[in-house]
Formats: structure tokens, sequence, C-alpha cells
């Protein structure tokens, strides 16, 4: 599939989301597996735009690219923001998820979500871009 | 497909009706609502999630907003909510502290409360 460029700005997630959703379908993924790719690429896009760009004081764009081969689907999402490595982040342990919602904690639910719903999460920094790399298993009948 | 909230407050009851997309480009709009219920004086949180059909940590950190912000008197109510929003609430640990249930029965409910 061809890039996809957007702004890095939180109006970017609907088509950061349209597009996970059609690599989904040229994949023959199935509704969950397409969901959580979605879920993953969304909440990773979110801590860069969040983190990587605004918190930072940096403007940039996001870029994305779509790999299928016979076996795995790939998506590849890019940033010039701040170094920023997901899998570095501090994730909620099970005795923060079992907590009432009175005594939660706001962060690191969506790295958590990410991480954990995609076959294989890769991180990378090349050259001035975060290249963070989600891999989903294609099941072929 | 893009986000609606609608709120409606019956009584000690607020009701709001979600549907489309929950991101963080959308968390607002709920927060918006949740702000506007909670200035009540609420007991109950009826949150309606039949046509919500896609729910990301944006949304849940607006639920763990909404019961600090209530506090731990309120109750809150998941109605129907679609197969992934429900995995998304399981995997996180939120179906602990909320109650899920199919339908929304209003006397069900008072009679819960009493």
């Amino acid at each position: 599939m061809e890039t996809l460029i957007v702004p890095g700005t939180l109006d970017s997630l609907g088509a950061i989301g349209q597009y996970v959703t059609r690599a989904t379908s040229a994949a023959g993924l199935d509704k969950k597996a397409a969901y959580k790719l979605r879920l993953a690429v969304d909440e990773i896009a979110t801590n860069i735009i969040t983190h990587g760009y605004q918190e930072a004081g940096l403007e940039g764009k996001l870029y994305l690219y779509a790999a299928i081969d016979e076996s795995i689907l790939t998506i590849f999402l890019e940033d010039t923001g701040i170094i920023y490595n997901p899998k570095q982040q501090i994730l909620p342990q099970k005795e923060e998820l079992q907590k009432v919602l009175d005594e939660r904690s706001m962060g690191g639910l969506g790295i958590y979500l990410a991480l954990g719903g995609v076959d294989e999460f890769h991180y990378e920094r090349v050259g001035n871009r975060n290249r963070n790399i989600f891999v989903m298993h294609r099941i072929m009948v | 497909m893009t986000f609606n909230a609608t709120l409606e407050i019956i009584d000690n009851i607020a009701q709001i009706s979600l549907s489309g997309e929950l991101d963080a480009s959308t968390a607002l709009i709920f927060q918006e609502k949740i702000g506007a219920a909670a200035a009540q004086d609420i007991n109950t949180l009826i949150l309606m999630m039949k046509e919500l059909e896609y729910l990301s940590s944006a949304g849940l950190r607006m639920l763990i907003f909404t019961k600090q912000k209530m506090g731990p008197g309120v109750a809150i109510y998941v109605v129907s909510p679609q197969e992934m929003v429900m995995d998304t609430l399981e995997k996180t640990g939120f179906h602990h502290s909320v109650n899920v249930i199919d339908e929304y029965d209003a006397a069900k409910i008072a009679s819960a409360l009493s």
C-alpha cells in the first residue's frame, strides 16, 4: 500500500484508523485481529502526537506504511518527534489493573493495550525518526 | 464513523448514549457530557454503548476521570457494549468497577440501588 502522510495532530487519528482498516481488509485479517491492530496503531500514534510532538513543543508528521506478504501484515509508523520507545515505558501491573477506578492512575493503558494486542511489536531509531513496527500473522484458509 | 454523545438526566440518574468511535480526538466530547452530569446531584451513571464501535484508552481515561470526579457513591452501568469494546474493558480490569448489563431496565437498577 502507498504511504500515508498526515500531520502529527489528534485530528489525524481518523485517517490513521481508516488506513489500518484498509490494510487489515487487504490482508484478510479477521474482525478481532483487525480491531486489535487498529487499536495498537491508534494508541502509539496518540502517544507520539501527545508526548513526541505536542508536549515537546515540536511539530511534525506521521508516516504510515503497510506491507503484506504471504504470512504477515506489517504496519510501519514513523515520526520525527523526540526519541520515544514504547517498550521502555512503564506498563500497569496486574495489581493496578485490579484496582477500582477510584484508586486508578491514568497512565500506561494505551501502550499496555497496544503491545498486548499485536503478534509482534518492534521499535527502532533510524536517523532522526522513531520507527514503530506492528506485525500481525495472517491465518490462511 | 464520527463520535456522538448525548446526555439525559432523569431524577438522580444520568444516561449518556455513545455512538461511533471514541478515541483521543473525540474524548473531549465525552468529557463535556461527563462534566455536565457530574455537576448534577446524581447517584447513577448509565453508559449506553450498543452503538459505540471503537474505544481507545482515551475513553478509558475518561471513565477513570468520571468515577474519581463523581466519587465512590455513584454507580456506573455499561449497557450492551460491543464485543471488542467489552474485550478492552476486560483486559484493563474495568469490568471490576462498572456494572456491565445487556439491557437498561430503570426499575431493576432502582431496585438494586435501594
